[in-house]
C-alpha cells in the first residue's frame, strides 16, 4: 500500500493562514465548500479549497472591520446550479470583487464561492495570478465560461472591466463601457443573471492620476490620493435573477445580445440608485 | 457476426505501441495486428498468433509500399494507427523529419489507394496547441495552434504532421481520426516532463504553478481502441450502394483530445514524483536547464516548456467522451513514476 504523501508546502501554508485568520465556525463553513475535485484536490482550472479558505481569512478583516460590509437581498443568490453575477466595478484596486466573494460565501447555504472572471493579463502576474487561479478566478474566455457554467458554478463578471476599476471620482456610480459577453453567455447557456450593486467601493480610493506604465501586464499604474483606501462602508445589493427569455441560438444575434445586456445594465443601475438612496452616508 | 478488423500499427516497439497492441488483441472486434517497428525483433510485444511483427524503415517509401502492398494486403488490414515518432527532443535533421512528417504523408497517400484500408488513426500531441494568456485554460480541439518563429524541430514536425493529416479530412476516402494526447508520463515515450522529473531537484518559475494534464499508457491505448472500434458496423447492402459514405459512418472521424485521469499543478507532480521543487525567477531557468542539457545530454528543453510552466493548459476531453465514449480510467501510479525517474538518471 503506497504511503499517502502529505500536501505540498503551499497548501499546508494556506491551511495555516486559514486557521490563523478564520474562527472555527468560518473554518467549518469553508470546509463545506463544494467544488469539482479533478483528482488531486484541485479543480480543472486550479481552484484549491485550502487557498479559498486562506483567501477568506486574509480578507476577513477588510470585510468585517474595515469596510464593514452589509449585505442586502442575498436570498436572490441561487443555492445551487449555474448563474452569472453581474456587478459594477470600481475602487482603484478591485477589492469589490473580494468583498462580493466573501459576501456570497457567507450568505449561501451550502456555502458557495463565485468564480470571478478576470482580465487576461492576470495569469501573467507572478504570485497574484497564482492566488487568483487557486481561489477560483479565471480569464474570461468562452471555453472557460462554458466549463464553469456546465459545472454548475456561480460566475462573477464585471462588464465594465478594467476601465471600471480605474474610473475617476467624478465618474462614480456611472457605469463605464458595458461589455455584452455576459449576456451572450447567459443566452447561450440558458442561465440566469443576478444583478449586483456594490455601494461604497466607488468612493474608497480616489485617484489623482494614472501613470501610463504597463507593469506586469496591467494597463496602467494608478496614483491614489490617499496612501490607503478610505474605510467607507460597503453595501452589497443583490437583485432578483433575470431569466433571459431567448433561445440559445439567439446568442449569435448581436441586436438581441445588446438588448439583453441593456436589460442587465438597467437592473444594476436601478440597484445602484436604490443603494445610494438607502445608505446614510459614505462611512455609515 | 463480422470478422475482426485488421490493424496496422506503426511505432509498435515504443511503450505506447506495445500497450496498444495488447489492448487491440483484447478487443474482440479488432485483430489481426500487423505491428511495425524499427527494431529487428518485436521485443516486449505480446505473444499472440494474431500478431505479426515486421521490421520496416518507414522513412523509405519503397519499404512502406512493400509493407502495404504485401502483408497489409494479405492480412486484409482495415485500419492504420500511425504512432511512429522520433522521441528525442534534442535531435534534429533531415532523417528525423522524414520519420515525423514525410512518412506520415506517404503512409496516408498509400492508404488512400489501398484496397482494404478504410480508416487512419493518427497519434498526435497536445503540444500543437498554443498556450497563451490570451487563450483559454481549457484546450478544445478548435484551440489556436502553436505557430512561432524559430520553433524547435520537434514542435514544428509535430504541428506539420498533425496539420497534414487534418488537411485530408473531408477530402479523403479514408475515415481519419487525429488523437491529440495529453502528455504521456512514461519512460522512453518522448515525455519532456518525465525527463524534467528525473532530476533530483526540479526548478520551476517562482510565482507560477500551472495546471497540467497527464495521461497513462493504458488510457492512451484505450482511447485509440475506442477510435478504432468505431460505431456499429455499416450494413453491407448500404456499403454496396454508397461505399464511401458508409465507411465514414462506420468509423470515427475528426480530431479528439485524449485527456488523462491526472489534472494537477506542476508543483504537485514534482512532489508526487518525490523530487524537490525549487522555485526560481523564470529568466534563470533557461540558462540553468541549458547547462543541464549540455552537461548531461538531458532531454528536457526549457524553451519547449517555458509557456506551459507559467500558464495552465488543460485538455478538454469532452468530444472524445461524447463521440468515442472514451473517459480516462487509469490514474498515474506515482510510486512507479518515482521509481522510474530515479532509475532514469
Amino acid at each position: 500500500m503506497p504511503t499517502p504523501r502529505p500536501s505540498p508546502v503551499p497548501e499546508s501554508l494556506m491551511r495555516a493562514v486559514a486557521r490563523a485568520f478564520l474562527p472555527p465556525a468560518e473554518l467549518e463553513r469553508a470546509a463545506r465548500l463544494h467544488y469539482d475535485d479533478a483528482g488531486h484536490g484541485y479543480d480543472t482550472l486550479g481552484l484549491h479549497p485550502d487557498w479559498v479558505a486562506a483567501g477568506l481569512g486574509m480578507f476577513r478583516f477588510l470585510y468585517e472591520r474595515y469596510f464593514r460590509v452589509e449585505s442586502h437581498g442575498s436570498e436572490h443568490l441561487p443555492r445551487r446550479g449555474p448563474a452569472i453575477l453581474v456587478s459594477n466595478h470600481s475602487g482603484t484596486l478591485p477589492l469589490d470583487g473580494a468583498m462580493i466573494y466573501l459576501d456570497v460565501q457567507r450568505h449561501t447555504e451550502p456555502p458557495r464561492v463565485p468564480r470571478p472572471i478576470v482580465d487576461r493579463f492576470v495569469p501573467l502576474l507572478p504570485f497574484a495570478g497564482l492566488f487568483f487561479a487557486r481561489t477560483g478566478a479565471t480569464p474570461g474566455t468562452r471555453e472557460n465560461l462554458r466549463f464553469l457554467l456546465e459545472a454548475g458554478e456561480l460566475v462573477l463578471i464585471f462588464p465594465e472591466g478594467t476601465p471600471g476599476v480605474g474610473k475617476r471620482f467624478s465618474q462614480r456610480y456611472q457605469l463605464q463601457g458595458w461589455r455584452v459577453g455576459h449576456a451572450e453567455t447567459a443566452i447561450a447557456h440558458r442561465v440566469p443573471i443576478v444583478p449586483v450593486a456594490v455601494i461604497g467601493a466607488e468612493e474608497q480610493w480616489p485617484q489623482i492620476g494614472r501613470l501610463p506604465i504597463r507593469l506586469l501586464g496591467a494597463p496602467y499604474v494608478p496614483v491614489p490620493a490617499t496612501p490607503l483606501p478610505l474605510p467607507v462602508r460597503y453595501h452589497i445589493h443583490y437583485g432578483a435573477p433575470i431569466h433571459l427569455e431567448y433561445a440559445p441560438e439567439d446568442a449569435t444575434r448581436p441586436e438581441i445580445v445588446q438588448r439583453a445586456a441593456d436589460q442587465t445594465r438597467a437592473a444594476v443601475e436601478a440597484l445602484i440608485a436604490r443603494g445610494l438612496r438607502e445608505r446614510r452616508g459614505i462611512f455609515r | 457476426m463480422s470478422a475482426p478488423r485488421g490493424v496496422l500499427l506503426t511505432g509498435a516497439t515504443t511503450p505506447f505501441g506495445r500497450t496498444l497492441a495488447r489492448a487491440i488483441l483484447a478487443e474482440p472486434a479488432l485483430g489481426p495486428v500487423l505491428a511495425v517497428g524499427a527494431e529487428p525483433t518485436g521485443v516486449g510485444m505480446p505473444t499472440d498468433p494474431r500478431l505479426t511483427y515486421q521490421r520496416v524503415d518507414i522513412t523509405r517509401p519503397r519499404d512502406l509500399q512493400t509493407l502495404l502492398g504485401g502483408p497489409a494486403r494479405d492480412l486484409g488490414i482495415e485500419s492504420v494507427v500511425h504512432g511512429a515518432w522520433h522521441r528525442r527532443a534534442a535531435d534534429s535533421g533531415r532523417k528525423i523529419r522524414l520519420l515525423n512528417v514525410d512518412s506520415t504523408r506517404e503512409l496516408l497517400r498509400l492508404a488512400e489507394g489501398h484496397p482494404t484500408i478504410r480508416h487512419f488513426v493518427f497519434r498526435s500531441y497536445a503540444d500543437v496547441y498554443r498556450i497563451d494568456a490570451e487563450e483559454p485554460v481549457l484546450l478544445a480541439e478548435e484551440h489556436a495552434l502553436r505557430l512561432a518563429e524559430g520553433m524547435p524541430q520537434i514542435e514544428r514536425d509535430r504541428l506539420e504532421a498533425d496539420v497534414t493529416v487534418c488537411m485530408h479530412m473531408g477530402m479523403s476516402r479514408l475515415s481519419i481520426a487525429v488523437l491529440r494526447f495529453a502528455e504521456l508520463l512514461a519512460p522512453d515515450s518522448g515525455s519532456q516532463l518525465f525527463d524534467y522529473l528525473s532530476s533530483r531537484v526540479c526548478l520551476r518559475p517562482v510565482g507560477f504553478d500551472p495546471m497540467l494534464s497527464l495521461l497513462t499508457l493504458e488510457d492512451a491505448a484505450a482511447a485509440t481502441v475506442a477510435a478504432l472500434r468505431g460505431r456499429a458496423r455499416a450494413r453491407p447492402d448500404r456499403v454496396a450502394e454508397r461505399p464511401e459514405r458508409e465507411h465514414h459512418e462506420a468509423h470515427h472521424t475528426g480530431i479528439f483530445n485524449v485527456v488523462g485521469h491526472d489534472v494537477l499543478p506542476l508543483s504537485r507532480a514534482v512532489d508526487l514524483a518525490q523530487r524537490v521543487c525549487v522555485p526560481l525567477p523564470g529568466p534563470l531557468l533557461r540558462p540553468l536547464y541549458g547547462l543541464r542539457a549540455r552537461a548531461l545530454r538531458a532531454e528536457f528543453r526549457y524553451e519547449l516548456n517555458a509557456l506551459r510552466f507559467h500558464l495552465s493548459g488543460v485538455l478538454d476531453g469532452r468530444r472524445a467522451r461524447d463521440v468515442l465514449g472514451y473517459e480516462p480510467r487509469v490514474p498515474i501510479d506515482w510510486e512507479l513514476v518515482a521509481r522510474q525517474v530515479r532509475a532514469a538518471r
